[in-house]
């Protein structure tokens, strides 16, 4: 059987617990069907495929299935990563203030080319707000990223910041590409 | 077209499924056609309902499948933590599962007929 794709993208979130990357990982719908059974097992990945400027591209999308919760993410997780979802909650500080720590986890651990983008989500709880969303734009572009507020409940930019990740890791690829093409001709 | 049809025969071409393979409650497209094949083989699924605790959940034996060599065949489906030598496949938009299971040693995939819809 053929190929049925252009290219293959491996994705991880990454933030602090309770911040919402289970969420984000599946379009939260009001009729969200919940199965005790896998819950309670826990989703260890999801493939998803999308469109984009015409190349059909899988994106394998990792949870952390908690292990952020005792700070145990390790070389292992971060194998083989193309892109890095940081998400912290707009309405907790603290899962903000760690998105420094996660970094520095990120560039211990993961290879330096990994492509990154901030996330904050939780975006809808106007009211509950503790984290301006100009201290989030700063912070990305301190770091030299990409920032998007979501809300994985009310179902707002979620598509969007996995179509950036995925494009700009795609951009990245391409320009490797002919570079390399570049090199071998002259 | 008719509607999504629980009627297998007309769901099988030279072995592969003729239609797109759905989730049942949310739509989302797991196979596109042709890209799965028919097989049968006898395993205890959990059903999706459990009434009981976890620990010891709730199967039925289903024996009709679509197979799939390699994962990222798959147009969008959830990966459950390991179970044993299995994994289970969900729905990747609403998570309704397990549909099929995923085997550790041989590398494929099973998805049940009775637990998605073709249409
Ligand atoms: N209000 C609101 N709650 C959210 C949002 N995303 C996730 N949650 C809730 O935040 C809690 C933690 O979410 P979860 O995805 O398990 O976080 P994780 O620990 O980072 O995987 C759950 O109760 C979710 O329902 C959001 O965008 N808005
Ligand atoms: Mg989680």
């Amino acid at each position: 059987m053929a190929k049925t794709y252009d290219y293959l993208f491996k994705l991880l979130l990454i933030g602090d617990s309770g911040v919402g990357k289970t969420c984000v990982l599946f379009r939260f719908s009001e009729d969200a069907f919940n199965t005790t059974f896998i819950s309670t097992i826990g989703i260890d990945f999801k493939i998803r495929t999308i469109d984009l400027d015409g190349k059909k591209i899988k994106l394998q999308i990792w949870d952390t299935a908690g292990q952020e919760r005792f700070r145990t993410i390790t070389t292992a997780y971060y194998r083989g990563a193309m892109g890095i979802m940081l998400v912290y909650d707009i309405t907790n500080e603290k899962s903000f203030e760690n998105i420094k720590n996660w970094i520095r986890n990120i560039e211990e651990n993961a290879s330096s080319d990994v492509e990154k983008m901030l996330l904050g989500n939780k975006c809808e709880l106007e009211e509950k707000r503790q984290v301006s969303k100009e201290r989030g734009e700063q912070l990305a572009v301190e770091y030299g990223i990409k920032f998007i507020e979501t809300s994985a409940k009310a179902s707002i930019r979620v598509e969007e910041a996995f179509f950036t990740l995925a494009r700009d890791i795609k951009a990245k690829m391409e320009k490797k590409l002919v570079s390399h093409v570049y090199n071998d001709c002259f | 077209m008719p509607d999504c049809s629980e009627n297998y025969e007309n769901e099988i071409s030279e072995g592969h499924n003729v239609r797109s393979i759905k989730c049942k409650f949310c739509n989302s497209i797991i196979l596109k056609p042709s890209v799965a094949s028919f097989t049968t083989v006898q395993f205890q699924l959990p059903l999706m309902k459990q009434t009981g605790g976890t620990n010891h959940p709730e199967t039925e034996e289903l024996s009709l499948f679509w197979m799939v060599t390699d994962m990222l065949m798959f147009e969008n489906v959830g990966f459950s933590n390991t179970v044993g030598n299995n994994k289970y496949l969900t729905c990747a938009d609403c998570e309704a599962g397990p549909i099929g299971y995923y085997d550790l040693s041989s590398k494929k995939s099973y998805v049940a007929l009775s637990r998605v819809k073709h249409c």
